[in-house]
């Protein structure tokens, strides 16, 4: 009797995790979407010809499972890693901007991506929007300087009922984000402000508008041309 | 007979004329910022994120502008004049009761949402738009629908502005 009640004991949490492993989505080629650029993302021109590499992307997301995008419904799973989206997606914008370098050696800046949401944000009742939030930490090589420039991108394609669709809007709704947050990095002000930095911006301060005037050093010298 | 025909070539030349007018888009570009909560305003952490995704896709249907520029892109400075930057905040939260809508409804105990919404052109930082927008919604239903029907009173008032 005893035998048998530590055997109940003993099968109930296997059966239990068993029927919870059953209900788990399977990745199959049904359920699975691939993430492609649709059109070509024209960044903004700087004052000098710079080159950029894609060092690393790195997953910040916390996400266990960062290839599925949805539980519900069978699953909706990625075809490939969001870190390898992201950086296939950077290089191939890069290069046909002309602006990727072969290595980080010959580059002007090195980039390293941290991916902080790559997927569907929650959004109302059937509607799905995508979201893909990014970190690109931009190093200038010569300089060894970091800079943080944050890239989003959001899209909203309507809800959907049928399985079918429910796959061709999550795929466009991530796409899509995908596509304005490169957009959203590489013609950003930030981006500019890194890379071509204004020196003939005014200073913040009357003081180091007075030092960079060089006023001073009039005052105390008086005008040469009058001396 | 030639001047009734007159007349109906006139018409459609007109229709057609407003038809294409409606159509186009009111300003060259828009970048549309997160609009920050107020000081007090508690709402879902995910909120202002859905609201902006929300707004852009909205502003997008209603064909507003020609362009839709991420927060913080350059635009290009002769593009300047026909461009306007969308901003604003959200002033008041309030969850609403679903008791008190049961038992007095006519809009008592209501989810609402105030915000307050600014357009400006972005070559001379001429004011367009400059109003609060309040939207309400069943107690019961998700935040998120106050953030649709915001974004749908923005694009409303965007497109009668002057």
């Amino acid at each position: 009797m005893q035998g048998r009640r530590l055997l109940c004991f003993t099968l109930f949490p296997v059966l239990v995790v068993l029927s919870a492993a059953a209900d788990e989505p399977k990745p199959t080629p049904d359920n699975t979407i691939s993430i492609k650029l649709d059109y070509e993302i024209k960044p903004q021109s700087f004052a000098r010809p710079v080159k950029f590499f894609v060092d690393r992307v790195i997953d910040r997301s916390a996400n266990p499972q960062p290839m599925r995008v949805l539980k519900e419904r069978g699953g909706v799973f990625l075809d490939k890693q969001p870190t390898e989206i992201v950086q296939q997606a950077f290089q191939g914008a890069l290069e046909k901007s002309s602006l990727l370098a072969a290595d980080a050696a010959s580059a002007d800046y090195v980039l390293t991506v941290y991916v902080f949401h790559f997927g569907l944000g929650s959004g109302l009742g059937a509607e799905y929007y995508g979201k893909v939030d990014l970190n690109v930490v931009v190093k200038d090589v010569k300089s060894g300087a970091t800079h943080e420039v944050t890239a989003l991108g959001t899209s909203v394609q309507g809800a959907a009922v049928r399985k079918k669709n429910i796959l061709k809007n999550i795929e466009a709704n991530i796409s899509e984000a995908l596509e304005l947050a490169l957009r959203n990095f590489l013609r950003g002000a930030k981006l500019r402000d890194v890379v071509s930095p204004s020196d003939d911006k005014p200073s913040e301060t009357p003081q180091a508008r007075l030092d960079e005037s060089n006023i001073d050093n009039f005052l105390c010298e008086g005008r040469p041309s009058y001396a | 007979m030639r001047k009734i025909s007159w007349i109906i070539a006139t018409l459609v030349f007109l229709s057609a004329t407003w038809a294409i007018a409606k159509d186009q888009p009111k300003f060259k570009s828009i970048e549309v910022k997160h609009f920050p909560n107020a000081e007090g305003v508690e709402l879902p952490p995910e909120f202002s994120d859905y609201l902006y995704a929300e707004l852009r896709s909205t502003l997008q249907k209603k064909k507003l502008a020609e362009q839709f520029v991420g927060e913080d892109e350059v635009v290009d400075a002769a593009d300047a004049s026909s461009s306007v930057i969308l901003e604003g905040s959200v002033l008041e939260y309030k969850k609403g009761s679903v008791v008190k809508e049961s038992l007095i409804g006519f809009g008592a105990g209501a989810r609402s949402l105030k915000a307050h919404v600014k357009l400006t052109r972005r070559s001379n930082k001429e004011v367009i738009v400059d109003k609060e927008i309040k939207v309400r919604a069943m107690a019961r239903w998700d935040p998120k629908t106050l953030a649709k029907f915001l974004a749908n009173s923005i694009a409303g008032e965007l497109k009668h502005s002057d």
